[in-house]
């Protein structure tokens, strides 16, 4: 892509200083906010605090929960793909599988690692596959969410398409709640990096309550989802 | 078919709601689970602190961003450009039709899937999509239940399905895409995992509403639990967000506080399944994501709120919480409102956008109990505006009877003299009405009260010779 | 306590002796009350039906006589947040907004200045029954007062109050409401009815003449054994001993 195309903008803006009853705005400075309730929330937790609240809110979206350390992840990882028959695993191409010692239970289950020079047979692969697994970036204590960085090598598919995801949850990376995240994500954007194209907070497996208020697990994406946190990273 | 709903005036459109028995008792139980979830997961969660803080939070971020809002439109609109995006202002629905036929065209797109949105219903984009010959696919599950169901309309910003219950849904996907399951709410939304599978693979534009935009990065947030936003946004190679001009915030920090509110007011949630981010990407090498990506900001009738007494509207995040709250939803449910945005936020929204002309009426069609104003987590003073417009209306619509009675009304409550004539004369005046203590066929607009309920006869004694007379602190009267 | 009374025009009209009920509590606590002859209406029929100038005119009939009030006490939490409107109303008119605040400021529902003024929650009723409790919606939602009327009536001897499913729904009265959206207010009031039905309880207590007023003609009307009152006629009984 090259810089983007813009219509019909100056019109509609003037409009609305007009009905704003002033001239247009060239600089305004954001207020400081009164009322920031969001920081108060499991502000002093400490990090088996954040880890329990992760654990019981993934429990409550119903995502299974299992914690480990770093030295039983390979472990607990392979038995965690056991129990998705049926289907690959696919896997989104991370560093940390290495770092974290996974990579010989991801060849041993000859696991697909998103490639994106294969192009759209990557789409084909984890549309079929029994789960996907992934690192979660940031998580959210008060939510049981999982945050990906999507791109080139974090792929969206893989926490998407798949009956199951299985996000890696290193301790380390759970904060109390969405603004903690956010916050990271305003300052890497005020810094002038470059900003994820997609920035995904998912909280367990998809879910619909359309039809009469009913809540049915598993819609469009996953099915189920399970929440590995390393305890020790 | 745009933003109304139906042919026939507000009381045939209420009738026929109030005889819909199931309708009915499908709103009042979805009102009741709605609120309880609702309660659990703002004042009752301990964890969440103080929701009024929260309210307070969300009303002034809003009130800022209107105030402001050319200049963070033309942040975003800068940003979500530089970035490889682009932007399109819509004064009217059908400047932003036009634009997303064009893009359909010039794509030579066949195929459109869509995740659900207000906005796009607001503006018929299904229609004007299905005009240049194009297949357009809903894929949030209550939208789909519609679509299938020959494009029946919203009855809830949220849950637009909300009026039809799982067996009716069964006979529609039976009888429409050859369904042979059960009424089991997991078979049903089963079966639309399935039908929609390949057809969200092989859509040439996703489509999508926007519950925020970032203007700090020109950012789209979408909020979803079935994860379709997410498949509509993942694999057609062009993308278009369709949102209403006051959908943003400023920055990220912002975006978080709101969709907090948006999460736990609509469904209870502290957070939905998805929350999901799309910045456009100059350098797009994902094998996953748009290559283009569009944005039709839309005013569309919400510029006449800017600067009046109804700019506050403006401030609402589509949670349908005082949807939720309203008993006269609760009763004659979404269609009755005649327009995509039903109950209190329908009723002061729709005269904003579509004038009094047509949505003259909804204000009336509120009690001003105020559980509305009470829900709502921006603190739009929903009730007030109601009465808003109908010092408006009645100034241009209003019938001459009534204003001639509340002349008088005027009048007598300004004079002690006439109301003293009135209470006073008021006994022999209702006198042929009287049976027992009580009114059972009173005159003139009387008759509707007493069709339905018994009216106080008016007392005989009069309290203000009673106060002067009486021995003070002489225990009980008669 | 020098107290000035808003009796209500509905009150007055229809249920004068809820108005005396007021008056003789009210004394029996203490106060010296005084009715000033000017009051009518406090302007909300024609304030909620969007016709603002004749809200007007009421509104400033009724400042002027409660103008050397001290309190002003009004059995009706409706009509008590309508006086806390008139700055709002009166906002564009200088010579009256100051006036209008002042009105505004002194005003309180009847059981708010009970419980909030004059700090009783014991006013020494005695009434057997098993009752329910209508929360009016101005009351709670724009006056803000929620706590006020079930304190008293938790007093009330012999008084077993019950639960009411739903209490937070309106009952439908809504003023013009009533006659303007018939049918809607028809289901309205019918559902509040099963709903106190379905509490079981035998008396009905309100505490705003206007919902009292909607709720009673519904139940009578389809002949249920309900007994509706005003919170004032409870708070005034006594037994021969409890008595003043």
């Amino acid at each position: 892509m090259t810089e983007g195309l813009v219509h019909n903008q100056e019109e509609f803006l003037n409009n609305i200083s007009a009905r704003l009853g002033r001239e247009r705005k060239q600089q305004v400075v954001k207020p400081v906010w009164k009322h920031r309730p969001q920081w108060e929330i499991l502000k002093d937790a400490a990090p088996e605090e954040l880890a329990a609240q992760f654990k019981k809110n993934s429990l409550e979206k119903t995502t299974a929960v299992i914690e480990t350390t770093a030295a039983g992840l390979a472990e607990t990882v392979r038995g965690a793909i056991s129990q998705y028959g049926g289907g690959r695993v696919v896997t989104t191409k991370d560093a940390r599988f290495g770092d974290y010692g996974l990579e010989p239970v991801l060849v041993e289950s000859e696991a697909h690692v998103w490639n994106a020079e294969l192009g759209e047979e990557n789409i084909d692969i984890a549309k079929r596959a029994a789960v996907g697994v992934f690192f979660s970036d940031i998580s959210l204590a008060e939510s049981g969410t999982v945050v990906q960085f999507n791109g080139k090598d974090i792929a969206r598919s893989v926490s998407l398409l798949p009956l199951a995801y299985l996000a890696i949850v290193p301790q380390s990376t759970i904060v109390p709640r969405m603004t903690q995240a956010t916050h990271q994500i305003q300052q890497s954007v005020e810094a002038g990096q470059e900003l994820s194209t997609c920035i995904n907070f998912i909280s367990g497996p998809s879910n619909s309550a359309d039809i009469e208020m009913n809540i049915v697990i598993g819609v469009h994406g996953p099915v189920e989802a399970l929440h590995v946190i390393v305890t020790d990273r | 078919m745009a933003m109304k709903i139906g042919d026939k005036s507000f009381f045939g459109r209420v009738d026929d709601a109030l005889q819909d028995d199931f309708m009915r008792q499908a709103m009042s139980s979805a009102q009741d689970r709605l609120r309880g979830k609702k309660q659990a997961a703002t004042v009752e969660d301990e964890l969440v602190g103080d929701w009024e803080e929260w309210r307070s939070a969300g009303e002034e971020i809003r009130q800022h961003t209107l105030d402001n809002l050319d200049f963070y439109l033309e942040q975003l609109s800068e940003n979500f450009t530089k970035r490889g995006g682009h932007v399109y202002f819509a004064k009217t629905a059908e400047d932003a039709t036009r634009y997303v036929q064009e893009v359909a065209k010039r794509k030579n797109a066949k195929n459109v899937t869509k995740a659900k949105s207000m906005v796009t219903e607001e503006i018929g984009l299904n229609e004007a999509l299905e005009e240049i010959d194009c297949n357009v696919y809903e894929t949030d599950l209550a939208e789909y239940i519609l679509q299938i169901d020959d494009h029946d309309r919203p009855s809830h910003i949220v849950v637009p399905s909300l009026h039809k219950n799982k067996e009716q849904i069964r006979d529609t996907f039976r009888d429409k895409a050859n369904y042979t399951g059960t009424e089991e709410p997991k078979q049903l939304a089963a079966f639309a995992r399935a039908q929609l599978r390949e057809t969200f693979m092989q859509a040439d534009i996703g489509v999508t509403g926007c519950n925020f935009a970032v203007a700090q990065s020109g950012s789209i947030s979408l909020v979803t639990n079935e994860g379709n936003a997410n498949m509509v946004t993942t694999f057609p190679e062009t993308q278009i967000s369709i949102m209403g001009m006051e959908r943003l915030v400023p920055t990220w920090e912002e975006l978080d506080v709101m969709t907090n509110l948006l999460s736990r007011s609509a469904v209870g949630q502290k957070i939905t399944t998805y929350v999901t981010n799309l910045t456009p990407q100059l350098v797009e090498d994902s094998v996953d994501a748009p290559k283009e990506f569009h944005l039709v900001i839309l005013d569309a009738g919400r510029s006449n709120a800017l600067g009046t007494e109804f700019q506050s509207a403006l401030q609402c995040i589509r949670c349908a919480a005082c949807v939720n709250v309203c008993p006269v939803y609760r009763h004659i449910g979404g269609h009755a409102y005649g327009s995509i945005y039903q109950g209190p936020i329908g009723a002061v929204l729709s005269p904003i956008l579509g004038g009094y002309e047509e949505y003259g009426e909804l204000p009336y069609a509120s009690s001003l109990c105020a559980a509305c104003t009470e829900a709502c987590p921006v603190k739009i003073p929903l009730h007030e505006l109601l009465i808003r417009h109908r010092e408006n209306y009645v100034k241009d619509y209003g019938k001459t009877a009534e204003k001639m009675a509340m002349k008088t009304f005027g009048v007598g409550a300004s004079s002690p003299l006439l109301f003293k004539m009135a209470v006073k004369g008021m006994p022999a005046a209702m006198k042929p009405f009287v049976k027992d203590d009580h009114i059972e066929n009173g005159p003139g607009p009387m008759k509707l009260w007493t069709e339905v309920r018994d009216f106080p006869a008016p007392g005989k004694g009069n309290f203000r010779n009673w106060f002067d007379n009486r021995k003070k602190g002489g225990g009980a009267h008669d | 306590m020098k107290v000035s009374l808003f009796v209500t025009c509905l009150s007055e009209m229809f249920y004068q002796n809820v108005a005396k009920d007021v008056v003789e509590v009210l004394e029996r606590l203490g106060c010296d009350i005084d009715f000033p002859k000017g009051q009518i209406c406090c302007g909300q029929p024609a304030y909620n039906s969007g016709y603002r100038k004749d809200a007007q005119k009421a509104a400033k009939q009724m400042i002027d006589s409660f103008e050397n009030s001290e309190y002003i006490v009004t059995p009706s939490g409706s009509c008590a947040a309508m006086f806390k409107e008139y700055p709002e109303l009166l906002k564009d008119d200088p010579k009256w907004h100051a006036r209008a605040q002042a009105t505004a400021d002194k005003t309180y529902e009847f059981t708010q200045f009970i419980v909030h003024v004059l700090k009783i929650e014991d006013v020494g009723a005695e009434y057997p029954a098993r009752a329910t409790y209508h929360t009016s919606c101005h009351m709670t939602r724009l006056l803000k007062e929620t706590d006020a009327p079930s304190l008293l009536l938790a007093n009330v001897k012999g008084l077993y109050m019950l639960p009411l499913a739903n209490n937070y729904d309106c009952c439908g009265f809504g003023g013009t409401f009533a006659v303007k959206m018939a049918p809607i207010s028809e289901q309205m009031v019918d559902e509040k009815v099963r709903h106190i039905e379905e509490s079981t309880a035998d008396l009905l207590i309100a505490a705003d003449n206007g919902c009292m007023m909607n709720i009673k003609g519904r139940i009578d009307r389809t002949g249920k054994p309900i007994e509706v009152k005003h919170i004032a006629q409870i708070l005034n009984s006594q037994t021969a001993e409890g008595g003043n």
